[in-house]
């Protein structure tokens, strides 16, 4: 249940290991507003490096930096080969910013003003390009419209910033290449003499989209049932185990399966829902530690943590999903749905595919030890012919 | 001639200044005003929005409703488009005596208000949203009006006649000689700059601040601060004003105004000291929402956008703890008068209604202390803006065929829509989709409207305030500030302090798609953005 990064790991990791699944997925998810980096990993693990690039994904990591989109700096962390990571603020000398004219959703002049305080020099300039006023004649100018074309015309691009360019080592670009075509980003970078970064827009964000593409692709190459825009809405659940789930589109056809992961993600994703009084999980009405009084709910400062985003489902130490106080005993909750009740499994990106890995073993182990043990039937139809 | 000298200094940037500095600078006052923040952050932004018939003060307050309809009348002609003629319901409900209906309708029309008594079931028919279990319904004609726009076009008005507007800047003393204010030391709070200014009078239009400022001046009022709470709803759910047909209450009006709709409001005595943080609290979000829902059912499935409360500046008459059953009745003090001070005078109590008669109240006032012997010209003529009374005619005017997003900028402008700048084709781009805001709107407010934060911005044209309250906004909008101010880093800090703004009024409703909005915002700005 659920089709962001956590519920595609998971599936992808359970295809390779020989398993039949099914993802149920409204569409949209957190990799629509992704940054680019997988926040709270570093270098990656030997597995999480073969499954990225099975599927066409490639991360790369190193200590050091990497540049926000509104002009400050955070700790690298583990990142698409989009993102550059540097080892220290001050990357260059001389930058030029390129923007699209009529653009609004790329902060160029606040990336300028942080990379003068680290003293680099920053030009900013506009590009007019006549294709993307078609796009606006459809509609608003956002980063995937721009993306769409950015496909068909980079060369154009990449030409006009060579004529832009004077005495540069660095050009800044939006993170509007490669939604479809992969190379892209790459070929850019070729084409124009100069080190080429990409900072992020504001969402939806290019190189997430492409990201949730590649994963879906790669599950479906495995066998997988990718079930898009439908969700759960109700689970059978008896004595401790889930037989079956509904979901909106299938009507009375319920999934059945042996173990259920709930990846429907936190309150944005509705995987998490909230009213006046409580926080709820919607499909199974898993237990979920919340105080009662509201107030407490919020941090005053927006800059401060805000202790509702930490609120999750409870789990028990193989992440097992707890309703009233009772493991489910097949089914496990992973990704934002954890809120940050299990810290030492990552924050953000980080949890999303560290819960899910850690599922998927505990899946797998599961089934391992059911496997040898005696098939009991048989011995039944033994002792009646006796 | 001193640059610094006025004929009259005008402290308080909410409706009563900028209403009084207008009046002063038509009747050809050299004239000052200073703001220690933004224009209308008091009382006058924080209220209904609620273009008052007078029938709600029809049985208790006579003279008040009375007011009211008057000033109603007159601000439909002044201020077209600043105000929404929504016309308006009092509806009694079972749980209502159906017999105060006769004496509110025969108090309205003694007070000269036209209360028609209506069918039941036309009212369900004129307004769809109302509570259909309604036994009684009372046409009066309330209308809504946006106080921003309002205090906004009074300012611009006061300016075109010459006048000068200082935001951002606190009265810190006065300067006095003997037994006579001369004028007032100040300080921009922005920059810290200090400046001295001299007029032979000062006005104090400080709302429920003016007993600080009267302190300040060496005279006493007593002043009785009363706290009202109230919740925007991120639909109109309803196009008439829905009034509860009974004494005034708690909870018990729902106005529509722009895209949204507005119920309130509580009634709360404070201390001081709270005056400058009014919060909402979770008891008064449950009585809003449980009382809103009485007027009109679907609102307790509506998501509310922000809670917010304001200070109803009340000069104390009584320990009345409720602060309800004093009049709102307007209060012009001349000090010498009073007190023997001279060059002092002060203006407050009444209502954002009757803020054009406390104008001329006040200026009166200042004309007899100036000898300056010129009539009030207020009433009959309209304010920048609102030269022409449809905005879709405005708009017809300045594009020829306005697209939805020009036809919102012609309802938020007025006739001024025409200054803005449509020279490069960029300037149609929309900053805000909630409220349809354009590049060229943002433009024309920060060039002509002492624009310095993102939140006087949105002040002026709505932007951050619909349903996103600012999450794709507010990034957008920083960056014109950032290039027409020419400095990032100040804009740094104002996109910080804006999004706390939003925060204020977000979390008190905290649940459902309010919180949903809020986690993403968080998420978008500390993880995505990297503010």
């Amino acid at each position: 249940m659920g089709g962001g990064l956590a519920g595609m790991v998971a599936g992808i990791a359970l295809q390779q290991a020989g398993k039949n699944t099914a993802i149920v997925s409204t569409g949209q998810n957190a990799l629509h507003f992704f940054s680019g980096s997988f926040e709270s990993l570093h270098a990656p693990s030997e597995r999480l490096a073969e499954l990225f690039s099975a599927a066409g994904i490639r991360v790369h990591y190193r200590d050091g930096v990497r540049l926000m989109p509104l002009g400050t700096f955070k700790d690298a962390a583990l990142s698409l080969d989009d993102i550059d990571l540097f080892p220290s603020p001050k990357f260059g000398k001389r930058v030029l910013i390129v923007n699209f004219l009529g653009y609004h959703d790329f902060f160029s002049s606040f990336i300028a003003e942080g990379l003068e305080k680290q003293g680099m020099e920053c030009r900013i300039r506009f590009l007019n390009l006549q294709e993307l006023d078609k796009t606006k004649a459809h509609g608003e100018m956002r980063s995937v419209q721009i993306a769409r074309s950015m496909d068909r015309i980079w060369e154009k691009v990449a030409q006009e910033i060579r004529l832009l360019l004077k005495d540069e080592d660095t050009v800044i670009l939006p993170q509007v290449f490669g939604l479809s075509d992969t190379t892209v980003p790459g070929r850019i970078r070729q084409a124009i003499p100069a080190r080429v970064v990409f900072v992020g827009t504001m969402p939806p964000s290019v190189p997430g989209i492409r990201t949730q593409m590649l994963l879906r692709k790669r599950y479906q190459l495995l066998g997988g049932t990718f079930l898009m825009g439908d969700e759960a809405i109700r689970a059978h659940e008896h004595e401790g185990v889930v037989h079956s789930i509904a979901t909106q589109n299938l009507d009375a056809h319920y999934l059945e399966a042996d173990n259920f992961i709930l990846a429907t993600g936190g309150l944005f994703s509705k995987g998490l829902r909230s009213n006046p009084f409580q926080i709820k999980e919607p499909i199974l009405n898993l237990d979920i530690d919340c105080p009662e009084d509201r107030n407490n709910w919020y941090n005053p400062s927006f800059a401060g943590e805000q202790p509702y985003m930490g609120y999750g489902v409870k789990t028990d130490a193989q992440l097992h999903a707890v309703k009233d106080g009772i493991a489910l005993k097949n089914v496990y909750a992973i990704g934002s749905i954890l809120g940050n009740t299990r810290p030492e499994l990552g924050s953000g990106a980080g949890l999303a595919i560290g819960s899910a890995f850690a599922a998927v073993d505990q899946i797998l182990r599961c089934t391992q030890n059911d496997n040898e043990e005696p098939a009991t039937p048989v011995i039944l139809s033994e002792a009646k012919n006796l | 001639m001193n640059p610094n000298e006025f004929d009259v200094i005008i402290i308080g940037g909410g409706i009563t200044g900028a209403g009084t500095q207008r009046d002063c600078a038509m009747r050809g006052l050299r004239t000052l005003l200073v703001e220690r923040s933004d224009i209308a952050t008091g009382a006058t932004g924080r209220n209904h929005g609620l273009l008052h018939s007078g029938a709600r003060y029809a049985v208790n307050d006579a003279e008040s409703a009375e007011e009211c309809i008057r000033e109603n009348m007159i601000l439909r002609r002044i201020a077209a488009h600043c105000i929404d003629e929504t016309d308006g319901l009092f509806i009694t409900l079972p749980e209502d005596d159906l017999a105060y209906q006769q004496t509110f309708v025969d108090a309205c029309r003694k007070a000269g208000i036209g209360a028609e008594i209506i069918d039941p079931e036309l009212a369900k028919r004129l307004e769809p949203s109302v509570n259909p279990a309604l036994i009684g319904a009372v046409k009066v004609p309330d209308g809504s009006v946006d106080p921003f726009r309002l205090c906004a076009a009074n300012m611009l008005d006061a300016k075109l006649h010459g006048g000068q507007v200082r935001l951002h800047t606190e009265v810190t003393r006065f300067i006095r000689e003997g037994d006579t204010i001369k004028g007032v030391h100040t300080r921009n709070r922005q920059t810290g700059e200090e400046a001295d200014y001299y007029a032979p009078v000062t006005v104090n239009a400080c709302g429920i601040w003016g007993q600080h400022i009267a302190q300040l001046a060496g005279v006493k009022i007593g002043m009785f601060p009363a706290k009202g709470a109230l919740l925007i709803f991120a639909h109109r759910v309803n196009n008439l004003v829905i009034n509860r047909c009974r004494k005034p209450s708690n909870a018990d009006i729902l106005v529509p105004g722009d895209t949204v709709c507005v119920i309130g409001t509580t009634s709360t005595r404070i201390p001081f000291e709270e005056c400058d943080h009014v919060a909402v609290t979770p008891d008064e979000v449950n009585l809003l929402i449980t009382e809103g829902a009485k007027l009109a059912p679907s609102l307790s499935e509506t998501r509310i956008l922000r809670a917010y409360a304001g200070v109803r500046p009340l000069v104390s008459a009584d320990d009345d703890p409720s602060g309800r059953n004093i009049s709102r009745g307007i209060v012009c003090l001349d000090h010498e008068e009073r007190d023997g001070l001279k060059g002092f005078i002060t203006i407050t109590g009444g209502k954002l209604m009757t803020y054009r008669l406390m104008a001329e109240m006040a200026t009166d006032m200042v004309c007899k202390k100036l000898a300056v012997e010129k009539a009030c010209a207020t009433a009959e003529t309209p304010l920048p803006g609102s030269e022409e009374k449809s905005y879709e005619a405005v708009a017809q005017k300045v594009w020829e065929s306005p697209t939805t997003a020009q036809k919102a900028a012609a309802s938020r402008m007025g006739t001024r829509a025409s200054r803005i700048r449509s020279a490069n084709r960029h300037d149609d781009d929309l900053i805000c989709e909630c409220e349809e805001v354009s590049v060229g709107e943002i433009n024309a407010a920060i060039e002509r409207l002492d624009v310095s934060t993102l939140t006087d911005l949105r002040r002026r044209t709505r932007v951050g305030m619909g349903t996103c309250q600012g999450e794709f906004c507010a990034c957008r909008a920083a960056g014109l500030l950032a290039k027409a101010h020419g400095c990032v880093e100040r804009e740094r800090k104002d996109l910080a302090d804006f999004l706390q703004e939003r925060w204020k009024g977000n979390f008190p409703i905290g649940w459902g798609d309010t919180l949903r909005e809020a986690e993403y915002t968080q998420w978008i700005y500390k993880h995505v953005l990297g503010i």
